[in-house]
């Protein structure tokens, strides 16, 4: 359930109190950007962006039984949310592995798909978070914040085209769902994912550690 | 999800049962796999049955389809649901992939 917010009075102590009391939100954020958005833009005119805008943005979040996590869109970067209590009842996906190969599927699909008029490529900053809040401050919207919804952004400074960016905060989820999979099913995706990185992100005070995995 | 494979001639059908997702791809691909090493150059892939398809479904259709092509195979579909249909939709595989109503319509054009 998302929480608004909205005050006029700056030290508004229901306010305060509202804050105090925010449950956390745990659950996966990631955000999908589209790659070279601006460019076709200068390029071409909006009846051939806009199309594959669509067209690319309904692959994504149809495909995977996204459209209820769609959080928000900024531009050409879309951020979904799915809280650790909704894992269980989507269709296509129960865990963080399963989150991981639809991604990559989605991904692979649309980098060998026949031709490049109908999609544009993208890639993807993920992360497990647990400082996060599930808060609006315009009436009738849907939003998360928190320190862990900031850092998943600062991944996508790790992205390129056709390339999944994991924290290892996600990577150890994903890592312990794929003990649980029986015989080799996408066991060869998650080989596939590099060594840990560690890097120091604007604002972060700590590392971060992260993966990396190329479509 | 469950593969019941049927020989019509030098046709190979595959009629796939429940939802293709990321929990058994794995599945479809070993089978498709099969047919492409024992040399089979054409298959339809009955649908009817075949309830949901994700991403990681997708995929092993379209690596398959690039593979037939390659050896200038026919690898059909036919009796998409609902559902189905519309994720081939919004996909844009209706535009790669030979996708017919009826099993009839597709042997007809496989023979």
């Amino acid at each position: 359930m998302t929480h608004y917010l909205h005050y006029k009075d700056p030290n508004s102590p229901e306010m305060i109190g509202r804050l105090k009391e925010l449950p956390k939100c745990p659950g996966v954020c990631f955000f999908i950007d589209l790659i070279n958005s601006t460019n076709i833009k200068y390029k071409t005119e909006v009846v051939d962006w806009g199309r594959k805008l669509n067209n690319t943005f309904n692959f994504i979040s149809f495909l995977n039984d996204f459209p209820d996590n769609v959080v928000k869109g900024i531009g050409d970067e879309i951020m979904l949310y799915i809280p650790d209590e909704e894992l269980g009842k989507k269709s296509v996906y129960k865990d963080y592995f399963s989150i991981l190969l639809e991604l990559y599927a989605t991904l692979d699909n649309i980098k060998n798909f026949p031709g490049d008029d109908d999609f544009l490529k993208c890639k993807v900053g993920i992360h497990y978070c647990t400082d996060v809040y599930n808060i609006s401050f315009f009436q009738d919207a849907h939003d998360y914040y928190g320190r862990d919804i900031d850092l998943t952004a600062r991944l996508m400074s790790k992205t390129v085209e056709n390339r999944i960016v994991m924290s290892e905060k996600f990577y150890q989820k994903v890592k312990h769902d794929v003990s649980q999979y029986p015989d080799d099913q996408g066991k060869h995706v998650f080989e596939m994912i590099s060594e840990k990185y560690i890097e120091d992100f604007k604002g972060v005070p700590k590392s971060t550690e992260f993966r990396v995995i190329n479509v | 999800m469950e593969i019941n494979e049927i020989t019509d001639g030098d046709v190979r059908i595959l009629e796939l049962n429940g939802r293709l997702d990321s929990a058994n791809y794995v599945v479809l691909e070993n089978k498709m796999q099969e047919l492409v090493t024992a040399g089979v150059k054409n298959t339809l892939i009955n649908c009817k049955n075949l309830d949901y398809i994700s991403s990681s479904g997708l995929r092993i259709f379209l690596i398959y389809l690039k593979k037939y092509n390659s050896f200038d195979g026919k690898l059909y579909l036919c009796c998409l649901q609902e559902m189905v249909d519309e994720i081939f939709k919004i996909s844009n595989f209706k535009s790669i992939f030979r996708i017919f109503d009826t099993k009839q319509e597709a042997l007809k054009e496989l023979k």
